[in-house]
C-alpha cells in the first residue's frame, strides 16, 4: 500500500480527459521548425495552402520521439487525429492516421478540444445554420436531423443563434480565399469531433462527469485532513490476504476464463462492437432455446455460473425434475426473491415459503439439519429479508456438492452438450461493415426483456411443483393396482 | 387632451429606445462574430502582438455596446408593465442579448486560455505557434469590426476591464439579469422560421462558396491519380464531379 493509493480514495478516478493536456505538448513540440513534423504545401485549383502533413511523416516523427515501433506510432497518431489535434484532408469523416501520402493538418487551437468545457449545443446550431446559408439547404441527413431537434428545443434563441450565424458567415467572407478555406476546413473538422456523424468513431465519450476536477490542487484545510486521516484508518483496518493465495486465485481464474472474454480472445461469430452485427447476442439471449458451446462451457466451471444463467438455471431445473429433487432449487429461488423483491409483499412471501418448505409435512419440504431450522424457524417470528440466509446457504451447498456434480454427468446435460451451436466465425468485407454499420438499431427494451422474464415465471408457476405427497399417492395407487 | 399628446409622445421615446437597442443587438452580434473569427488565429503562425492587440481593442468595443445595451434594455422592462405592445419585442431582445452574453463570455474565457497556453512574451516562444495553414491576416475582420456605430459608442466613457475581470463582470451582468426581471425564457417565439436562411438571398456572392467544397475535393485528382478521384473504395470515377466522401 502506497500513499498514492489512499489519495485515490476509493473513488476509481477516472483520468476522464487529463490526456488531454499531454497530447498539446506533444502537439507542441510537433510544430518546432528544426526538430518537429516536415511540412509541405498542399496544391489547389486556385491556390496553395501551407503547413500540409503526410501521415506517414507524422508516424516516423512519433516513433522516432518515443522510441517506439511503427504500429505503436499509428496507434498514437489516431488517437490525435480522433481527439480532433490533427484532421485529414481527404476523407474527413474517417478519424484514423493513415501511414500513407494522405495529407493531414494542425488544427488551429481555438478549435482545440478543452478538459474545462463541454462543447455547447448553442455553438453546434450557429454552425448548422452558417452551413445551411452556405449550402442553401443541402445539408447531409444526420445535420439535418440535428438541425430540427435544435430548432425544437433551443426555439427561444433561433433569433439569435440566425443572426450569429449570419454575422461570423459575413465576417468570415472578409478573409482572403486560401485562409477562407481552411478555415472551413477546420470547423468542418472540429465538429466531425464533437458531433460525429454516424459511423465515425471520436474519442470524445468520455463516461460520467466528475464532481471535482482532478486536475485540481485540492486545498489543505482541517476537513481535508480530517477525510484523510479517516481513509488512513479504514485502509489499516482492511482484511488481508497472502499476495500468494490471492495471485494464485488470479491466475486460476484467469486461465478459465481466457477464452471466454471477448476483449482477449475471438468472439464467436463476431463482436458487434466491433462488427456491427448482433447474432453474438442474439445467440445469447438469457432463455434461448440452444446456447452456444462457450456457455455451457461455463456453466460447467462452477454452480455459481450455472445458477446464474437463467438457461443454465433452467437445465438445471429440468434435471432436478427428472430426479423428484425439484424442491432444492425452488426453495433457493423463492429466497433470492425474497432477498431482492418488494418490501411490501416481504411478510407475506416469509409465510408461504414456510407453509411450503420449512413446515412439518410441507407439500415439497427441504432437508435441513436441525440447528439451521432451529435459527429459521426462530428468526421467521420476526421476518425480514434475510431471515431465510442461513438456510439458503445450507441449500447452496447440499446443491452444490451433491446435485451438480451429478447434472454434468446425467444425460439432460449431455444433450444440451451435444445441441449447442457453435457458430462460424463472421467474415465481413468492407461494403458489408458500413452497410451492418447503417443497420444499426437500438436492442429490445429493458421493458420488454422484463416482461418476458415475468411470462417466463408465471408459466413455470402454472406448470406447478412436482408435489412430493402427488408422488407418493400416485406411487402408492400404482402400487395398489 | 395634453395627457394623451402626452402618452403618444411617451409610446414615440419608447419605440425609439426599442429600436436602438435592437441596432445595438446587431453590431453586438457582428462584432462578437469578428471577435471569433479573430480569435481563431490565436496560436497559430499568424499570431503575434498585433493580432492582440486587435482583439483587445474589439473586446473594448463589445464591452461598451454591452454595457449600454444592458443599461438601455434593463430600464425599459422595468418600467413596461404587463400586456403592452412593445413587451414582447423587449422581452425577445431580452433573451437574444443573453445568448449573446453567454456566447461572448466562452469566447472570452477560451481566449484566456489560449493566451496562457501560448504567451509570446519571449523568442523562443514562437516556435511553439501551430502551423495551422494560415497565410493572411485577420485585419479585415477588424476592421469590420472597429466600423461598427452605436449612439452611445463615442459618447458614454466607460472603462473597461482587463480579461479576466471582463469575464467576472459577465458573470456578474448575468446573475443581475436573471434575478432582476422575470421573463420566462422559454415564452419567447422566434421570428425566424427553421430553414428560412438557407432560403434568402440576401448575402450576395453565394454562388462562389459552392465552390469552397469543390476546391476541397478537387485537390485529391492531383494526389491520387490511380485509384479514382478519392480514398473512397467505390469511387472509380476519374473526374471532378466525384460526390463520395
Amino acid at each position: 500500500m502506497t500513499i498514492r493509493n489512499v489519495r485515490d480514495h476509493g473513488q476509481r478516478y477516472r483520468p476522464r480527459m487529463a490526456c488531454l493536456k499531454k497530447v498539446e505538448n506533444v502537439v507542441l513540440e510537433m510544430q518546432d521548425p528544426k526538430t518537429g513534423v516536415k511540412s509541405q504545401t498542399q496544391r489547389l485549383v486556385i491556390t496553395t495552402i501551407p503547413h500540409a502533413i503526410t501521415g506517414e511523416d507524422i508516424v516516423a516523427w512519433i516513433a522516432n520521439r518515443f522510441k517506439t515501433d511503427a504500429a505503436e506510432a499509428r496507434a498514437m497518431g489516431t488517437m490525435m487525429v480522433a481527439f480532433g489535434y490533427i484532421y485529414p484532408l481527404q476523407d474527413h469523416k474517417r478519424l484514423i492516421l493513415k501511414p500513407d501520402t494522405s495529407l493531414y493538418r494542425f488544427q488551429t487551437p481555438y478549435f482545440w478540444p478543452a478538459q474545462q468545457w463541454l462543447v455547447e449545443d448553442t455553438d453546434y446550431a450557429i454552425y448548422l445554420a452558417k452551413r445551411n446559408i452556405r449550402k442553401k439547404g443541402m445539408l447531409e441527413l444526420y445535420e439535418q436531423e440535428q438541425y430540427n431537434n435544435l430548432y425544437k428545443w433551443m426555439n427561444h434563441k433561433w433569433d439569435f443563434i440566425v443572426m450569429q450565424a449570419k454575422e461570423q458567415y459575413r465576417a468570415g467572407k472578409e478573409r482572403k480565399k486560401p485562409d477562407r478555406v481552411v478555415f472551413d476546413c477546420q470547423e468542418r473538422a472540429y465538429w466531425v469531433v464533437h458531433r460525429p456523424p454516424p459511423g465515425t468513431v471520436s474519442a470524445m465519450d468520455y463516461g460520467h462527469d466528475r464532481m471535482v476536477d482532478p486536475n485540481m490542487e485540492e486545498k489543505k484545510t482541517p476537513d481535508y485532513y480530517r477525510r484523510i486521516i479517516m481513509f488512513i484508518q479504514q485502509c489499516i483496518m482492511r482484511p488481508r490476504v497472502k499476495s500468494s493465495v490471492s495471485i494464485g486465485a488470479l491466475i486460476k481464474y484467469t486461465t478459465t476464463y481466457k477464452e471466454h472474454d471477448p476483449f482477449l480472445h475471438t468472439c464467436l461469430p463476431s463482436s458487434p462492437w466491433i462488427t456491427d452485427d448482433v447474432t453474438y447476442w442474439t445467440l445469447n439471449m438469457p432463455n434461448v432455446e440452444t446456447p452456444t458451446k462457450m456457455r455451457v462451457e461455463r456453466w460447467t466451471f462452477s454452480f455459481g455460473e450455472l445458477l446464474m444463467d437463467p438457461r443454465g438455471r433452467a437445465d438445471f431445473r429440468l434435471f432436478l425434475k427428472k430426479e423428484f429433487s425439484g424442491e432444492n432449487l425452488a426453495f433457493w429461488e423463492a429466497c433470492e426473491d425474497l432477498k431482492w423483491g418488494a418490501a411490501e409483499t416481504m411478510k407475506e412471501k416469509a409465510q408461504q415459503i414456510y407453509k411450503t418448505f420449512l413446515a412439518r409435512g410441507a407439500p415439497r419440504w427441504i432437508n435441513i439439519d436441525g440447528k439451521t431450522m432451529d435459527i429459521t424457524v426462530k428468526g421467521l417470528a420476526h421476518p425480514h429479508r434475510y431471515v431465510l440466509d442461513a438456510a439458503q446457504t445450507h441449500i447452496y451447498m447440499l446443491m452444490k456438492k451433491d446435485s451438480y456434480g451429478r447434472y454434468l454427468k446425467s444425460p439432460v446435460f449431455k444433450e444440451t452438450q451435444k445441441k449447442a451451436v457453435a457458430p462460424e466465425s463472421h467474415r465481413f468485407t468492407e461494403t458489408q461493415l458500413e452497410q451492418n454499420a447503417k443497420r444499426r438499431r437500438p436492442s429490445l427494451s429493458p421493458i420488454i426483456l422484463r416482461q418476458q422474464e415475468e411470462e417466463q415465471k408465471a408459466k413455470l408457476a402454472a406448470s406447478g411443483p412436482v408435489d412430493i405427497t402427488q408422488v407418493m399417492s400416485k406411487l402408492e395407487r400404482k402400487q395398489k393396482n | 387632451m395634453s395627457r394623451w399628446r402626452q402618452s403618444v409622445v411617451e409610446i414615440q421615446t419608447r419605440k425609439r429606445q426599442v429600436n436602438e437597442c435592437e441596432r445595438a443587438q446587431a453590431t453586438l452580434s457582428k462584432v462578437t462574430a469578428c471577435f471569433q473569427q479573430m480569435a481563431t488565429s490565436l496560436g497559430s503562425n499568424m499570431d503575434g502582438n498585433f493580432l492582440r492587440e486587435e482583439l483587445e481593442e474589439t473586446r473594448t468595443v463589445a464591452h461598451k455596446i454591452c454595457s449600454g445595451l444592458h443599461r438601455r434594455l434593463l430600464s425599459l422592462l422595468i418600467e413596461m408593465e404587463q400586456g403592452q405592445e412593445d413587451k414582447e419585442q423587449v422581452e425577445r431582445l431580452w433573451v437574444i442579448f443573453l445568448s449573446s452574453l453567454e456566447n461572448f463570455q466562452q469566447d472570452l474565457k477560451k481566449i484566456k486560455v489560449l493566451q496562457e497556453i501560448f504567451p509570446l512574451t519571449q523568442r523562443k516562444d514562437r516556435q511553439a505557434l501551430i502551423n495551422a495553414g494560415y497565410a493572411g491576416g485577420t485585419s479585415e475582420v477588424a476592421a469590420r469590426a472597429a466600423m461598427v456605430q452605436t449612439p452611445w459608442l463615442s459618447i458614454e466613457e466607460t472603462a473597461s476591464p482587463d480579461l479576466k475581470n471582463h469575464i467576472v463582470e459577465i458573470d456578474v451582468l448575468l446573475e443581475e439579469m436573471f434575478q432582476r426581471v422575470n421573463v420566462p425564457l422559454w415564452s419567447v417565439e422566434p421570428t425566424q422560421q427553421a430553414w428560412l436562411e438557407g432560403v434568402s438571398t440576401q448575402d450576395g456572392g453565394q454562388e462562389e462558396d459552392e465552390s469552397l467544397e469543390d476546391i476541397m475535393e478537387v485537390e485529391v485528382v492531383s494526389q491520387n491519380n490511380t485509384s479514382g478521384c478519392c480514398n473512397h473504395h467505390n469511387c472509380k470515377v476519374g473526374c471532378l464531379l466525384c460526390l463520395l466522401s
